[in-house]
């Protein structure tokens, strides 16, 4: 009898507890970590459930009002605990791990979301993104757009390869110019290149310092560069003001140079890629006009 | 050389400063609790049946993120402060700092190894994770500076200043095979490697601070021992001999001590400088040279700086926090710079 009533309270308990998790409302207050995250956050229309942010999220504008919550790498546990979250997302890249453990023991949700450059585990993100902010069609809806942009990027370029070989391109980050350090494989950089048409002459893998001479060696057609202290026309002029063997190159001699913003380098695939994948296509088939006049990618 | 303060004075003076900084370090964060929530939840900890179950959330950040943070940097402030008292008795230079016998610059070295091959390898077991950049900092700042100490050693005689050159020799080999690991690393360990050599007590659980906390009691147990043996070294090595004083074997502890305790330090919160140069000094500014006072006030007032600069770290940038290296020298230094003036006129 004795045991009945337990077996009973706890099949009981078991029930309640199901209906409970049945019933959890989607979390209300998010703290993001990872600048790709955060705009497919805003994208779905979340911007107004972030109440914190760490430093790579720094798209669209208005994230900068919102407390930082510092690098993702070195998280403070209590400064996030500060801002009462009921989620905190991020990508495999957050820590430190000690700091995971006392959040996820303070009863907070951690949601670990991958940050390779990789359109299938963006669909991923995407899909536990939608359903913890309660709005599945419309990460499906984005998910299969930035999908589609991609395919008909793709058809665009084998369209222009008829005409123009693949460039070769060199993708450069630097800091007003110095020691401008070349995308190599595993990168956003490359992806980037690579979904454009372009071909990426830098065969080492992350990001790397190159000697101007090694540079010059490989003799690019295109130059992309993206610069964290300058923008535009002066940024460019700093590059080859710093590293006069550039200005000899063929992009140089050609004037292709390609700038982009350095935010979309961070943080895994965002929401910008297709459009920024569009400007650096019409960068690589200058020639052919036509075909960017006829088809732009659908939406 | 002046005495400002009395030891008695002074040793009131950093007990209150050292007693006030913990109860900072507790009741201080970036959320912020009632101070009566925060006692009742202290004494909840303490194991006092108080009712209320509105403390969950007081009882986890204060029993799980302040407490053991508090403890790190009380280990560390005085285990570093300690340490450099040492080493400047060792060498008899006001200059010496820890880092000197390449302990600090091995520590990073292990640390280099364990995040850019951790990072490269990826598929080290969950467990073992967290504990290998701690075990490979230590590693590293026992190894180069058992090899610093075994260089300097000749005929069963250890020579202070072949260990001098030794150790800026490893310190600066050591800075170029990190200097080669940053080079191969990513942008993001390459980051995670750069806060690491700032330091941070962020993070602190008991898991990784019981083994610090272990040697470090040894370390403060021991060191204060040896102030009379200190004193005499001080003046020079064949007087402290004639003095009845087994000189090698002093050095000997010394070092042993240092490593340990510098390496352990290390491995546990990242490199924090400063507080192992300037605290003794302070000390010494203050109370004189005797190291019966120097030592003890010495682990005081480091563990009371760390403390106080870690409220500070926390605090400035919530809710992100800044790296505890760059406050140490911060608050520190100009302070510094004060007694120094003011020493003067």
């Amino acid at each position: 009898m004795r045991f009945m009533t337990r077996l009973t309270a706890i099949l009981t308990g078991l029930v309640i507890a199901n209906l409970a998790l049945a019933d959890t409302p989607s979390p209300q207050r998010w703290v993001s970590a990872g600048g790709a995250l955060t705009e497919w956050i805003v994208a779905l229309g979340g911007e107004s459930h972030l109440v914190g942010v760490d430093t790579t999220s720094q798209h669209p504008q208005t994230l900068k009002t919102l407390p930082g919550i510092g690098y993702q790498r070195q998280m403070s546990s209590e400064g996030i605990l500060s801002l009462r979250p009921d989620i905190l997302v991020g990508t495999d890249e957050m820590g430190p791990p000690a700091v995971i453990e006392q959040l996820r023991a303070a009863g907070i949700k951690v949601q670990v979301l991958s940050a390779s450059a990789d359109v299938s585990a963006l669909k991923g993100n995407l899909e536990t993104l939608g359903s913890l902010l309660g709005k599945q069609d419309e990460a499906l809806r984005l998910s299969e757009s930035f999908a589609r942009q991609l395919d008909s990027q793709h058809t665009w370029v084998d369209q222009a390869q008829q005409h123009q070989s693949a460039p070769g391109v060199l993708l450069l980050v630097s800091h007003a110019g110095a020691a401008p350090m070349v995308a190599g494989a595993g990168t956003v950089g490359e992806w980037l290149i690579k979904q454009a048409g372009g071909r990426n002459l830098a065969t080492h893998s992350g990001y790397k310092i190159f000697s101007a001479e090694a540079m010059a060696g490989l003799s690019p057609e295109v130059m992309v560069f993206t610069d964290r202290a300058q923008n535009g026309a002066s940024a460019r002029d700093a590059l080859l003001k710093q590293n006069p063997v550039l200005a000899a190159s063929r992009a140089a001699r050609d004037n292709r140079f390609v700038e982009i913003d350095p935010t979309l380098l961070v943080g895994g695939l965002g929401p910008r890629l297709p459009e920024a994948i569009k400007h650096l296509s019409k960068a690589f088939y200058p020639a052919d006009t036509s075909i960017n006049a006829k088809v732009s990618p659908a939406q | 050389m002046r005495v400002i303060l009395q030891p008695r004075t002074l040793f009131i003076v950093l007990s209150v400063a050292c007693l006030l900084a913990v109860w900072l370090s507790l009741a201080l964060g970036p959320v912020s609790l009632p101070l009566m929530d925060t006692l009742r939840a202290g004494l909840r900890l303490l194991g006092f049946p108080i009712a209320g179950h509105d403390l969950q959330q007081a009882e986890l950040i204060l029993g799980q993120i302040r407490l053991p943070r508090t403890l790190l940097g009380l280990a560390v402030g005085a285990v570093l402060a300690l340490s450099g008292v040492a080493m400047q008795g060792l060498f008899r230079n006001p200059l010496a700092d820890p880092g000197l016998v390449g302990v600090s610059s091995g520590a990073a070295l292990g640390a280099a190894v364990a995040i850019v091959a951790g990072a490269s390898l990826g598929g080290l077991p969950e467990a073992f994770a967290p504990y290998l950049l701690s075990l490979c900092a230590f590693a590293g700042g026992l190894m180069v500076t058992g090899i610093v100490y075994r260089l300097g050693r000749r005929d069963g005689q250890t020579s202070v200043g072949i260990m001098l050159l030794a150790g800026v020799v490893m310190t600066a080999l050591a800075g170029s095979i990190i200097g080669l690991f940053t080079y191969l690393a990513d942008d993001a360990t390459l980051r995670t490697l750069t806060f690491w050599n700032l330091g941070t007590l962020n993070g602190a659980s008991y898991v990784r601070l019981w083994p610090l906390l272990l040697v470090c009691v040894l370390v403060i147990g021991w060191l204060p021992r040896r102030a009379k043996a200190l004193n005499a070294l001080l003046l020079g090595e064949s007087e402290a001999r004639h003095l009845g004083i087994e000189v090698e074997r002093l050095k000997g502890e010394l070092i042993l001590c240092i490593a340990l305790g510098v390496g352990a330090a290390v491995a546990a919160a990242g490199l924090i400088g400063f507080v192992g140069l300037i605290v003794p000094h302070l000390v010494r500014l203050i109370a004189g040279p005797d190291h019966r006072v120097v030592l003890p006030a010495s682990a005081l007032a480091g563990a009371s700086l760390l403390l106080f600069a870690d409220v500070f770290a926390r605090l400035v940038l919530a809710p992100a926090e800044l790296p505890i290296g760059i406050v140490t020298a911060f608050l520190g230094a100009p302070f510094f710079l004060f007694l120094l003036v003011r020493g003067r006129t």
